[in-house]
């Protein structure tokens, strides 16, 4: 029984997942290819590229100067931003960012703040005066699902690239003296790295499901892990009810993934660097 | 202050609720758990607007309002896992092209606010007779610096937690519908914490019929 | 003889909640041998192959020989095919008018679906107008649609009307109270003093007095029925009847 892909997508897709394969030709647990690439932007002090099968991130990260806010003065603040723009995908509109841009600023906010991988006291220059700023603009070129997962990784990738150069405060005259030439790069102590699920018809666990998978999932999870196994995040914003050994079972994916994606990280990193 | 007891350990403060005490909308609710306190309207179904429209169910809103200043992304994230855990219950398919609107406002937050919302949206969708597949309550957990597992905790004991977790748990087989966490923590606390939260849905449950019950003890 | 299933007969005029299911055991059912698929949902209750879900909260009952049906508290108006509501119309679009029932969408009403009405004889109904009419369409999938006649083309108390009196909103339980054969809040009513009332399905009531007055009396009478047990409503009623004279 053949299934038009436009005229009914769910049975479709459903025709696929009775074989236990995609219809890309993946198995229920595999990811997409990924691809990153580090340092393309020129005029950003970070930033890294992302390619999850078609889903491109891009991430930059520009570091500022600011007093620390009143309420913790020996920290310095990360400020994340998600963009999803009308370019990568004609569900969004031109206008102020939708509820899922700003959903998935919040879920990396939080992720940043859980896992620790920055230590904010580290971003302080002089207690009560002066602060780096971290800026982290994260826009998506191509939409075709697991926006959150790639987010994580160019934030990861972007962060470990990131330079920053040498502040000293002038005694006398109290003001910043910016030392340009010599940079040191930021003190990453955690990598938490993320997976997302998708659940269909209640009962078939996905792994990385592209765009159109998403729209007819009946739930979306996302288990963001470290290198301690230890969760940094679980995020499961409704949709239908979760058994224990689901969850179990995303955890136990979500941990594989992490190695795999640490690997290919240290690699790019490692030929950036000898490249130079 | 009266706390339930839940027998495994689990404390939940004491809860509050009262239906239909707004004119305007189709549905209304409060719910209190301690002092944290939010108000909920359901207006619906009514008209939608022809590019909102779903040709085979209904357009769920949610706004959530805060206490003071305008709303932000923090508001959005939260609006977006209460209309998720709602569609995922109400049976919309029975009122296509149609609008449903859940306003939440929070009257006052001391913890728990994420679940207090998901309370209060689930007795005022109760109370506008919107027609639902099962029932959901919410139910956050903070684990603090010694590991311990605290349920429904005050603004005081989020500050200090190292985690803190909120779930959203059916009525029909006590799965979880929804989870947002925040800070880190291993797998076996996520167990216990959902554990726990399930053990705490019996109560909150019972306390939603014991609710209903007195709204219709007028005419019973 | 009453035949209840003896899963329904514990929880009959009790308040049951969405997501609590009845299962059918057919050992389990005494007196005469009636099936599952005998029994009649009304609203508040879906058949789910054996199983009999409910979707609205509410107290729980049962007419005789196998009707069931959830008594709920709702203030919405859903658009069901036979009932009578009382609708405004809004807006002259060609040969229909459309008119506001307070569902999610305006009904439809054909200018030809009034009595004695033809293309050459068109009816006197302008926009704002009240009209008390009757759903021959009304299903989730299409425009609910009216008509102000019934099956043998005769008005039968349908059409335009409300030239003076005054329209309020009031909740569907109370409707269907007034609507009851013996109501007793109508009888309670009528002996205070005389007045014209149209009562809609849709939770409208159309009520006209003497007096002004007399119309804003009997209009908050009715909308404090509400909340209010039999006992205090006698007490209310008498106290206006003593007060009035």
């Amino acid at each position: 029984m053949c299934f038009i892909r436009t005229a009914e997508p769910l049975e479709y897709h459903r025709s696929f997942l009775k074989e236990n394969c995609r219809p890309d030709g993946r198995e229920l647990g595999e990811f997409r290819p990924t691809t990153l690439n580090i340092g393309s932007i020129g005029t950003a002090d970070g930033s890294a590229m992302v390619k999850i099968g078609n889903t491109t991130v891009i991430c930059g990260i520009k570091a500022e100067l600011s007093a620390p806010p009143s309420d913790a003065p020996d920290k310095g603040y990360i400020v994340p931003n998600v963009d999803l723009p009308p370019l990568c995908s004609s569900r969004f509109r031109p206008g102020p960012p939708g509820e899922q841009a700003q959903a998935a600023s919040q879920f990396i906010a939080d992720v940043i703040d859980g896992s620790k991988i920055i230590k904010k006291e580290d971003l302080c220059i002089e207690k009560s005066k002066l602060c780096w700023v971290l800026y982290c603009d994260i826009m998506c070129l191509d939409y075709d699902g697991n926006v959150l997962d790639a987010c994580i990784i160019t934030l990861l990738a972007a962060l470990k690239n990131t330079q920053i150069p040498k502040v000293t405060i002038n005694k006398e005259t109290d003001l910043a003296e910016v030392d340009i030439e010599h940079k040191r790069h930021l003190q990453i102590n955690k990598h938490p790295v993320s997976s997302s699920f998708a659940v269909f018809d209640d009962t078939v666990l996905i792994v990385d499901p592209t765009a159109e998978e998403e729209s007819l999932a009946t739930s979306v999870i996302t288990a963001v892990v470290d290198e301690d196994d230890q969760l940094c995040a679980f995020h499961k914003p409704g949709g239908s009810s979760l058994s224990a050994e689901k969850l179990q079972d995303c955890i136990t994916r979500s941990v594989t993934r992490h190695r795999e994606v640490g690997k290919l990280i240290d690699k790019v990193l490692e030929s950036t660097k000898a490249s130079k | 202050m009266d706390q339930i007891e839940t027998g495994s350990g689990s404390v939940l403060r004491e809860y509050g609720s009262e239906q239909n005490l707004l004119s305007k909308p189709d549905g209304s609710a409060t719910f209190l758990q301690g002092d944290t306190s939010v108000l909920a309207g359901v207006y619906g179904p009514a008209e939608v607007k022809v590019n909102k429209e779903i040709y085979d169910r209904a357009t769920l809103e949610v706004v959530v309002q805060p206490k003071v200043g305008m709303s932000s992304v923090r508001e959005r994230a939260r609006e977006q896992c209460v209309r998720e855990t709602c569609e995922a219950v109400l049976l919309s398919t029975l009122h296509p092209r149609s609008s449903l609107t859940l306003i939440l406002q929070v009257v006052h937050d001391d913890g728990s606010l994420l679940s207090c919302c998901l309370n209060a949206a689930c007795m005022a969708l109760m109370d506008a007779g919107l027609p639902m597949g099962r029932l959901f309550c919410g139910v956050t957990c903070a684990i603090d610096s010694d590991s311990q597992i605290i349920t429904d905790p005050t603004a005081q004991q989020e500050r200090e937690s190292r985690a803190l977790m909120t779930f959203a748990i059916d009525s029909k087989e006590r799965n979880v519908l929804m989870s947002s966490t925040k800070g880190s923590f291993s797998v076996k606390e996520l167990q216990q914490c959902i554990a726990l939260s399930q053990k705490a849905s019996e109560k909150i449950f019972q306390f939603y019929r014991d609710s209903v019950k007195r709204r219709y003890s007028k005419i019973l | 003889m009453e035949a209840v299933y003896s899963c329904f007969r514990e929880k009959l005029g009790q308040v049951i909640l969405p997501g609590d299911v009845f299962c059918f055991d057919v050992s389990a059912v005494e007196g005469s041998a009636v099936r599952a698929e005998r029994v009649i949902c009304g609203p508040g209750l879906r058949r789910n192959g054996d199983e009999i879900l409910v979707y609205k909260s509410g107290i729980l009952r049962h007419k005789a020989p196998n009707l069931y049906w959830i008594d709920s508290q709702q203030k919405r108006y859903v658009p069901v095919k036979g009932e009578s509501v009382i609708g405004i119309v809004t807006a002259k679009s060609g040969d229909i008018f459309k008119v506001d029932v307070g569902g999610s969408e305006q009904a439809s009403l054909s200018y030809l679906a009034f009595e004695g009405a033809t293309k050459r004889n068109r009816p006197n109904v302008q926009v704002g107008d009240l009209v008390y009419a009757q759903f021959t369409i009304a299903n989730k999938d299409m425009e609910p649609e009216l008509v102000c006649i019934d099956s043998c083309g005769r008005a039968n108390g349908m059409g335009v009307f409300g030239a003076d009196g005054l329209l309020f909103k009031v909740s569907l339980g109370l409707v269907r109270r007034l609507l009851a054969p013996q109501s007793e809040i109508v009888k309670d009513l009528e002996k205070i003093f005389p007045f014209e009332m149209v009562v809609g399905l849709n939770g409208r009531v159309w009520v006209k007095a003497k007096t002004v007055q007399q119309t804003l009396i009997v209009a908050n009478l009715l909308e404090s029925c509400e909340n209010m047990t039999t006992q205090q409503r006698q007490v209310l009623f008498r106290r206006v009847a003593e007060g009035s004279l």
